[in-house]
């Protein structure tokens, strides 16, 4: 029983040996994560290219169309005589110069859909920063074109170009996590709270947040905002209704910065 | 698409203190561990810097990977031998067949002890998931928390449903009580498809969130309902489905052949063989239908995303494929093998064994089809000397449209490899057999033609269209299977004998074979996992919660290769293990197939004997 134990054993680790083998036997691909980029407000073109160059060709994900041909475009090569993509994207598109052509077809690919191809990309800023947006213009630029791409570019954009740098990532990293400082004054302003709601004295039409925390929990006070017709203060009964169910769309990071804030309010 | 967000939801909205009032107090008190984490709101109270734990030397990431992929095989098994538990025991009942009633406990026997081994994977995920991605496992449980409950309940039913229905088996056996023993059965079965069914929500929605869950998106604002329901749940819900039968068929049949070769009497070698042919049988019967599941989970990823759908089919995972068609030509290889082997222990299978050389011809061709990539990675003078990007001729075979055809064809060969033995020993005495057995044919080759007709016009449309076309290919195979089984079915009652199956009269060599299977299968279990998951890329939940942990670029099929490999290993070591343990509490019944043919051999297959009535 020994020598059939021994065989099934040489059978079961040989097609272990076998399939493992075969899959190193391959080119190994990894998915690289798209990096962070951090560029000052004076990045050379020399920087953007690189950049957009890695992205291109890494994290970003576009080799898988674009390098073929096949489903896109191949920006890398002549296409259908007009030339590689630096030189023929100003070319496109009437009163577009290549900057914004390259820019647009990244932030809405379907604007400009390049005849023969099927819409099937999505749009660029869903995973990738402003930054790296720019930066693979740039790098497109460079490819048989004049790079036109600047540091301005990001500030016009909204990338928060602050004095010395711009730390750009995607803009879905900070799910799990608020990443910055928030004022929670200033988001009950920008969410209209403090339109009912005054941080300390008389509130114009609902409860004032002064003592709030000392009567409810941040769990209450979260149920509060998000189902406001689940109960009522003591002495707003009659008020039950009022406030609209409409504060589920506070991102999370900022609906608990208010709830925090409102809770501390002894 | 179904909204995914509601802005205002009783059911969304924690009530404190409601859940404990609300009844169910077994249930909540078995989702202890769950309700730790989730009674925790994810943004506010998890600490910076504690969104991803560690584990030593192979890192979170391999743990958790490897957690899952091990629950996930025993949770496959324990799903998927109860359903033809359930078959083989009703064939038993109303075809008056006592030998599969007992083999359909033996098939229970089994499960019985793989069944806790599920449980400790799935206490060993969990512990992992809240210890290294604390972050992520509150996000989900805010969203999942009312379907976590729910699970843990269900598998308390189906835990107890489990052993009433193997204990339960001698004490219910006649009449009434048999019925009510069945029904066991039944409920074990739908118990534990509801247990997949809610697991399957919570993955999915990973992989396929509702259109309008995005980044700024509160998870307790997330629709429950919804996040279940997601574009790809459905698909992996019936593609488990059957794949669980192809793995749990695969397994009994490594487990027959195991204990065939440790046989020390003919009626056991008989028994075990009979077994294992049943076993191979039902993975190979479920595996050929399983690429339908698998083409509708495609085009719903291509629907939901079709950058996603890219990236599966044609991006950083398109040589995912080549490994997957290598493997599944091992599979449909070593099938018919022990197919074509098996018929050697029956009389009149002569006379179909020349064929045997034209369909493994088929076989052969069909995997190199479909194992050919359609892009080269190669240098700079391999690329020029090819004349651009793709092979000349290579390059075409490598499309989809190519691969599919070859695979139709590969499921046509071995549907007829099956119909072959099973017609091996047959003499039909209907008038009209040989109109049947012409008619038969006619449907293999308008078949073969339908599926090469699309196969070439899938060159000549956009890949949107051609993953369609996928879809009436496996339509048409199918529609030929369930034609031909019809007319054979119809064709050989009262067909005469010439002569029985000899069970036990099986080279060892054909015992191999049924290894190589499950060792196959549960391979490619873990492949497929790796690309379902791994499509998701440096996602969580995509483009809605970022991966943002060392470990986050997702890893080329080198590596991945290796944690497959490890987890299959440790898991053919446990089942090893405890089925070794299970032997020693009981010894298998052997049913009447094993004395019967050691007297001279009996005529058996997946149904009564038709030349002894």
């Amino acid at each position: 029983m020994l020598k059939t134990n021994l065989s099934i054993l040489a059978v079961v680790i040989g097609c272990l040996g076998v399939f493992t083998w075969v899959a190193n036997a391959i080119p190994q691909i990894q998915s690289d994560v798209p990096e962070d980029l951090v560029l000052s407000d004076d990045v050379s073109p020399e920087e953007l290219i690189a950049a957009g160059e890695e992205l291109y060709n890494g994290g970003g994900g576009c080799t898988a169309c674009h390098g073929l041909g096949e489903r896109a475009p191949n920006l890398l090569t002549d296409h259908a005589g007009t030339g590689l993509i630096g030189e023929r994207c100003a070319n496109r598109v009437a009163g577009e110069d290549c900057k914004q052509y390259l820019h647009t077809s990244m932030v809405d690919p379907n604007a400009y859909l390049v005849e023969g191809f099927a819409p099937i990309m999505l749009d660029a800023s869903r995973t990738l920063s402003s930054v790296q947006i720019w930066a693979l213009v740039a790098y497109l630029q460079s490819l048989g074109g004049e790079v036109t791409v600047t540091g301005a570019d990001f500030a016009d954009d909204g990338g928060a170009a602050a004095a010395g740098g711009v730390v750009a990532s995607a803009p879905a990293a900070p799910v799990l996590g608020p990443t910055g400082p928030l004022d929670p004054e200033e988001l009950l302003t920008r969410h209209t709270c403090a339109t009912c709601h005054a941080v300390t004295g008389q509130s114009p039409l609902g409860p004032s947040y002064e003592g709030m925390g000392s009567r409810l929990t941040a769990d209450e006070i979260r149920t509060s905002i998000l189902d406001p017709t689940a109960s009522a203060a003591e002495g707003f009964e009659e008020m039950l209704g009022i406030m609209p169910p409409i504060f589920g769309n506070i991102p999370a990071a900022e609906l608990e910065a208010i709830v925090q804030f409102i809770a501390s309010q002894r | 698409m179904r909204p995914g967000v509601e802005i205002t939801s009783e059911r969304n909205v924690p009530k404190p203190g409601m859940t404990w009032r609300s009844g169910a107090g077994p249930i909540l008190l078995l989702g202890a561990l769950a309700l730790l984490v989730m009674a925790e709101p994810a943004f506010a109270q998890v600490p910076a810097g504690r969104d991803y734990g560690d584990f030593p030397v192979i890192g979170g990431r391999a743990a958790v990977w490897i957690a899952a992929q091990v629950h996930l095989l025993f949770a496959a098994f324990v799903l998927g031998v109860p359903m033809f538990a359930v078959v083989t025991e009703a064939i038993g009942m109303f075809g008056g067949d006592e030998r599969y009633d007992k083999l359909s406990k033996e098939f229970t026997r089994l499960l019985l002890v793989a069944y806790s081994a599920t449980a400790i994977w799935g206490g060993i995920l969990l512990f992992l998931l809240v210890t290294i991605y604390p972050t992520l496992f509150s996000y989900l449980a805010q969203i999942f928390n009312l379907s976590m409950w729910i699970y843990v309940g269900l598998f308390f039913f189906e835990s107890f449903t489990l052993y009433l229905y193997y204990y339960g088996w001698d004490r219910w056996k006649k009449g009434r009580a048999k019925w009510f023993h069945w029904g066991l059965g039944i409920a074990l079965n739908v118990w534990g498809t509801i247990v997949m069914f809610i697991a399957n929500g919570w993955l999915t929605y990973m992989m396929s969130p509702p259109a309008d869950v995005t980044v700024d998106t509160a998870p307790q604002m997330v629709q429950l309902w919804s996040a279940l329901t997601n574009a790809t749940w459905m698909p992996i819900n019936i593609h488990r489905l059957i794949a669980n039968v192809v793995f749990g068929g695969a397994v009994v049949g490594a487990y027959a052949a195991y204990r065939f070769l440790a046989a020390k009497s003919d009626e056991e070698r008989a028994h075990y063989d009979w077994m294992g042919y049943v076993g191979n049988m039902i993975a190979i019967g479920a595996l050929i239908v399983l690429p339908f599941a698998g083409y509708w989970l495609g085009r719903e990823i291509y629907e939901f995303n079709q950058q996603m759908g890219i990236t599966m089919m044609g991006g950083f995972m398109s040589w995912l494929w080549i490994i997957q068609a290598f493997l599944i030509g091992v599979l449909f290889l070593a099938g018919n093998y022990y197919l074509w082997v098996g018929m050697g222990r029956i009389p009149g299978a002569e006379r179909f064994m020349p064929y045997t050389k034209y369909m493994l011809a088929v076989l052969i061709v069909g995997v190199i089809v479909w194992a050919t990539p359609n892009t080269m990675i190669a240098s700079r003078e391999e690329f020029a000397a090819m004349g651009g990007t793709h092979h000349p001729f290579l390059s075409v075979l490598g499309l989809m449209s190519g691969k599919n055809t070859a695979v139709n064809f590969m499921i046509l060969t071995t549907f007829l490899s099956f119909l072959l033995y099973r017609r091996a020993n047959k003499e039909p005495v209907v008038p009209w057999a040989r109109t049947g057995t012409i008619v038969q044919g006619a449907i293999f080759v308008v078949a073969s033609a339908i599926v090469l007709f699309y196969g070439i016009y899938g060159y000549m449309v956009p890949t949107i269209v051609r993953i369609g076309f996928s879809v009436y290919q496996v339509l048409t195979v199918l529609a030929c299977i369930i034609g031909v089984i019809t007319i054979d079915l119809l064709m050989l009652r009262g067909a005469t004998s010439r002569g029985e199956i000899q069970w036990g009269r099986m080279p060892e060599r054909s015992q191999y074979a049924l290894f190589i299977l499950a060792v196959t299968f549960t391979w490619l279990m873990g492949l497929m996992g790796f690309a379902r998951s791994g499509i998701r890329q440096h996602w969580h939940v995509f483009e809605v919660i970022r991966d943002t942990s060392p470990w986050a670029a997702t890893p080329a099929l080198g590596y991945s290769s290796v944690v497959i490999s490890a987890c299959v290993l440790i898991f053919f070591g446990l089942v090893a293990f405890i089925f070794w343990l299970g032997s020693l509490a009981e010894k298998p019944v052997i049913s009447s197939v094993g004395q019967a043919s050691a007297a001279g051999g009996i005529q058996s297959e997946l149904q009564p004997a038709p030349s002894e009535g």
